[in-house]
């Protein structure tokens, strides 16, 4: 054999003696070299270098460890083994993901073969979408770097996420995106922001939307969905969720490794920015972290992406592609490893170009540089790629090749730098956590009536529901031509909607996209919020014309320190509440990332974020004559509502506004919730819905004006009239957000058969449009208790973030 | 078999409506291809009868924009697209393509630059048609809408000459109310051959009524929305033209 042995010096990479280390020894290493990995894990390797290998590693196969065990990439909380205490009495968990999404999908699949196409193996979800396509979804976070450098941060969070959809299946094409972030509130009073160095979260939101916008739209993908949650527990650790939706011929989804192909990389050079990054985003933020770890943010070039994703939809299409994946976390590394793990390979290092010159073996192997994607193919295309990468413009270089080896080696200038067997490599130890919690009881707070028409003004003016106009308009959320329920719509295109539709080219189907979190419900009842959130997801998207049996779920989230029993309590709950509903609904979640360690250490202490679990999920729309939008179309029609309006206000918008906490958080009754969205879509297929809107964050008061910004007619609304569970007073019903409510417009012909369809689900006729006026007026025992003009009430929503943005 | 008009898409690094554009263009009669820049020569033009610049951020418009997309045209094929034009060609160029027509002084002097929001804006707007006889617009009212998607669409001109544009009709089109800063609104132009348009709005946006914003919008009863129109119009000039060629 013709390989040197690492032990001989060389200019590349250097060999790191751990052999007779003790365990504190192991440890002080691992923070020198900024590994992220535990005193257990540095003895697994230890062990593995002693017995199997007989060596010391080198650099580039511990920093690859390192990257490849790291809680970013291997999500080793959500495969822990947890002691938890908790809404069930105590119990061992063996894994969340196993237990609570890998075993939930899996049952559901039994039960509906052939709709879910492809889930956790691949770099997105897919489902199907007719006989010919599939869709595909994938979110990922970008917190940490987006804390540090918000426009650089949310800019490659985007275009990360992008690069998941085009390494999907054998390349998936990017037909819509989605961001969600969770932000300090604009208006934060900087002496109250304990640490230096942290951005103000004005700052933050500025530079992420930019962000977020200037991907995007150069890529030509448009940005239809988000949201954007405001509270004070995020202003050290600001969320950043992107997401991207993609289109595949089903036939193009399987792809396999085999023996004897070219490995080549397309599109950007390797450089030293984001070095690290997956390891860096698996610890806490602190002040130092803002200033020692800046390299860690990669620089985002959207035309260079734009290029190579030109490359990869022709290369496809032409059917020159075996496998693809993108250069994510942990760039070549990770690439390479999931290419070449099973099957074995070469790569050859100083083959990559190069950004700049004299880089290290590990940081060539490791860097997280943007835009680049990593394929193999069978050698005969190469000319016909080649051509394809000169017409799009982008560089194509061929690095490395697949072997029957099993064992991936990494070569640099001749050196053989990092060997590692790849059925060790992936294998880190499984971890031991205990986790408690327990809902405080819930306090009956008593809601006065007497300021309702201010107390409406206020919610409406609240960050939690003001429009978010100023942002949607900066991201072009039509390019491709296809976005058929726009985020803002309605008569004067400015009223919001709930899930965004696309219609898919050369098909009768269509892609609804929609997404929840409640954070605020989680505070108090993260089992609560579980439920709740999975259910206001598959509502958003059943609203808009998405058939309830054929939607698929995401879920991402986000924790403070996993290592604290009661925020990892919080966390199981979550999962029990969301796996819950998913199951029931027969939502299955086809993809999902988590991110942790989201706490800060400022001078007065740890602020951890809290639990925040944001559902998106894509649904199929059979045709084009669902798409149902939100906002009130004519006068002289009636109003409804559709489900039960319950007293607790715990997680709301008004209990915020009122400054009152701990009260009881809703619950989700599912048969009844489903049985209701199975009606409403049957309603819908036979055209009798003109407009509808879910109930939500801010209650029936907000949701029945915001159908009524469309300024088409007045409403009038009587509260008598509600389905209600127990005994609520004004309050309660205006601004109670009890799960699993839909609020309809329809044609007063339509309503005897609208009838007949809910005879089994809480159904009221609650109201009806006028043309005589312009207000929204609530009646209550034959009084108005509540009459404004809608006018001034779209003024107030419209203009929330208007002074900060 | 008839012969239908034929439309070429130039793509550049950074062009991203290609796709869209492509597909109104067909809906509306055209056999149309998408040309990367890398494959155009002076013969690449020679079986077109419209040429289309489409929307995006050309080279990423990290420069002026359209600038260095202006540069790469002159390199490959000089004054080509003039040439064509003079030959009876026509050009259209919405957003991106208005943008690099503009630098490529074949739409009268001016330069969109930023917005005076600062912003990108993505928005419908409504514009009214101040031409009576121009080939790509004479299918369409006097007002409708299309929807903007730009950064960099605020039309300005040598002191005097928006106004100009505005008298002698090469200003085809304006936006109803002020939504980027555009100097006389102007939202379009064309030359004085009547043969080129430039536009920042995008009318393969709105191909049919359910592209609209409000589910209740109808045009002519058809289904088709202005955007369509607009395709159509330089479809039935061009397929009239050739209709009369002799032969």
């Amino acid at each position: 054999m013709d390989k040197k042995l690492p032990d001989q010096p060389s200019s590349n990479y250097r060999e790191i003696p751990i052999r007779d280390l003790d365990p504190e020894g192991l440890g002080s290493l691992s923070d020198s070299m900024k590994l992220s990995l535990s005193v257990e894990d540095m003895i697994e390797i230890q062990v593995y270098y002693e017995a199997e290998m007989r060596r010391e590693p080198t650099d580039v196969e511990l920093e690859c460890i390192a990257q490849t065990w790291s809680e970013h990439c291997k999500h080793r909380i959500f495969g822990a083994r947890i002691e938890h205490s908790g809404s069930e009495g105590e119990e061992v968990i063996d894994g969340l993901f196993k237990t609570y999404i890998k075993a939930v999908t899996e049952r559901i699949m039994k039960n509906k073969p052939d709709f879910v196409l492809g889930c956790f193996v691949d770099n997105a979800g897919f489902i199907r979408l007719d006989d010919e396509q599939a869709i595909c979804l994938k979110l990922e976070t970008h917190n940490h770097p987006s804390a540090i450098e918000p426009y650089a941060g949310a800019n490659t969070g985007l275009g990360g996420v992008i690069r998941d959809i085009l390494g999907a299946g054998k390349g998936a094409k990017p037909i819509a995106s989605c961001d969600v972030f969770c932000f300090g509130p604009p208006d934060t009073d900087p002496q109250t922001i304990k640490a230096d160095d942290v951005i103000h979260p004005l700052g933050i939101m500025r530079g992420v939307v930019r962000g977020v916008r200037d991907y995007g739209n150069r890529m030509g993908i448009p940005t239809i969905s988000g949201a954007i949650q405001f509270d004070p527990s995020y202003i050290y650790n600001p969320l950043v969720f992107c997401g991207t939706a993609g289109l595949i011929p089903i036939t193009d989804i399987d792809k396999e490794m085999s023996s004897g192909l070219k490995v080549i990389a397309v599109g950007g050079r390797t450089g030293r920015d984001g070095l690290k990054g997956a390891t860096f985003s698996s610890m806490a933020l602190d002040t130092e972290s803002h200033e020692e770890d800046q390299q860690a943010v990669q620089i985002g070039n959207p035309i260079e992406e734009k290029k190579a994703a030109d490359f990869i939809i022709e290369a496809r299409k032409k059917d020159l592609i075996v496998f693809v994946t993108d250069c994510g976390a942990g760039g070549f590394s990770s690439a390479a490893g999931e290419m070449l793990s099973e099957v074995g390979g070469n790569l050859y290092l100083e083959r990559a170009p190069l950004k700049e010159p004299g880089m290290m073996s590990w940081e060539i192997f490791l860097s997280e540089s943007q835009e680049r994607m990593v394929l193999a193919v069978k050698e005969e295309s190469m000319s016909q790629l080649i051509e394809i990468a000169q017409i799009y413009e982008t560089e194509l270089t061929e690095i490395g090749d697949s072997d029957e080896s099993g064992i991936l080696k990494v070569w640099h200038n001749g050196d053989l730098v990092c060997e590692l067997d790849n059925s060790r490599l992936h294998d880190a130890p499984v971890r031991h956590l205990s986790s408690g919690y327990q809902v405080p009881s819930g306090i009956d707070h008593d809601w006065s009536e007497d300021t309702l028409s201010d107390d409406l003004l206020s919610v409406l003016g609240d960050f939690a529901v003001g429009s978010r106009e100023p942002i949607i308009r900066e991201y072009d959320h039509e390019v491709q031509g296809n976005t058929l329920l726009k985020p803002l719509a309605g008569a004067e295109g400015d009223a919001p909607q709930d899930a965004s539709v696309v219609r898919i080219d050369d098909s009768e189907k269509l892609m609804a996209m929609g997404l929840a979190l409640l954070p605020e419900w989680g505070k108090t009842d993260p089992l609560a919020m579980g439920k709740g959130t999975v259910d206001e997801c598959v509502r958003s998207l059943v609203v808009s014309g998405a058939n309830p049996d054929k939607i698929a779920l995401l879920d991402n989230f986000c924790v403070g320190n996993p290592d604290n029993p009661e925020e990892l309590g919080m966390l199981v709950e979550t999962c029990k509440g969301m796996a819950a509903a998913a199951e029931a609904y027969g939502a299955p979640f086809v993809s999902g990332k988590d991110s942790f360690y989201n706490y800060f250490e400022t001078d007065d202490g740890a602020v951890s974020i809290p639990t925040t679990c944001l559902i998106s999920g894509m649904g199929v729309i059979e045709n084009e004559s669902n798409v149902t939008g939100s906002s009130v179309r004519r006068d002289n029609s009636l109003i409804a509502v559709i489900g039960t309006t319950d007293s607790a206000m715990g997680g709301s918008v008004y209990a915020r506004i009122k400054d009152r906490t701990r009260a009881k958080v809703p619950d989700t009754n599912f048969d009844a919730a489903l049985s209701s969205y199975r009606s409403y879509h049957l309603a819908v297929s036979e055209s009798l819905i003109l407009a509808a809107h879910d109930v939500s964050e801010g209650g029936l008061g907000v949701s029945a004006a915001e159908m009524a910004f469309s300024m088409v007619a007045g409403m009038e609304i009587d509260l008598d009239s509600l389905p209600v569970n127990g005994d609520l007073n004004n309050v309660e019903k205006l601004f109670a957000e009890s799960s699993s409510r839909i609020l309809i417009e329809c044609e007063s012909e339509s309503i005897d058969r609208i009838q007949e369809i809910f005879s089994e689900s809480a159904f009221a006729v609650i109201g009806k449009t006028e043309s005589s006026h312009k207000s929204l007026r609530f009646k209550s025992d034959g009084m108005n208790i509540l009459d404004n003009e809608i006018e001034s009430l779209k003024e107030t929503w419209k203009n929330v973030l208007t002074p900060y943005y | 078999m008839e012969k239908r008009p034929h439309a070429l898409l130039l793509k550049f690094p950074g062009t991203n409506c290609d796709a869209e554009t492509s597909r109104a263009l067909e809906e509306a009669g055209f056999s149309s291809e998408i040309l990367p820049i890398a494959c155009v020569d002076e013969g690449s033009l020679e079986s077109a009868q419209l040429i289309v610049l489409s929307g995006g951020f050309s080279y990423g418009d990290y420069v002026m924009a359209g600038r260095l997309a202006q540069l790469e045209l002159e390199r490959r094929i000089g004054d080509a697209l003039t040439r064509f034009r003079d030959g009876g060609g026509y050009l259209l160029g919405i957003c991106n393509g208005f943008q690099i027509l503009t630098k490529l002084g074949l739409l009268p002097e001016g330069s969109l630059i930023n917005n005076t929001s600062g912003r990108f804006i993505c928005r419908w707007v409504k514009l009214e048609r101040r031409v009576d006889d121009n080939p790509f617009l004479r299918g369409l009212p006097e007002n409708f809408e299309l929807p903007i998607a730009h950064a960099e669409g605020r039309f300005v001109a040598p002191e005097g000459a928006a106004e100009k544009y505005m008298d002698e009709g090469l200003a085809a089109l304006v936006y109803e109310e002020d939504v980027n800063g555009s100097t006389s609104r102007i939202a379009g132009l064309t030359d004085n051959s009547g043969r080129v348009l430039g536009l920042m709005p995008h009318p393969e946006r709105f191909l049919w009524d359910s592209h609209h914003y409000d589910r209740d919008w109808v045009g002519d009863g058809d289904g088709r929305g202005s955007g369509y129109q607009m395709f159509k119009s330089i479809y039935n000039t061009i397929a009239g033209e050739i209709a009369h060629e002799p032969g």
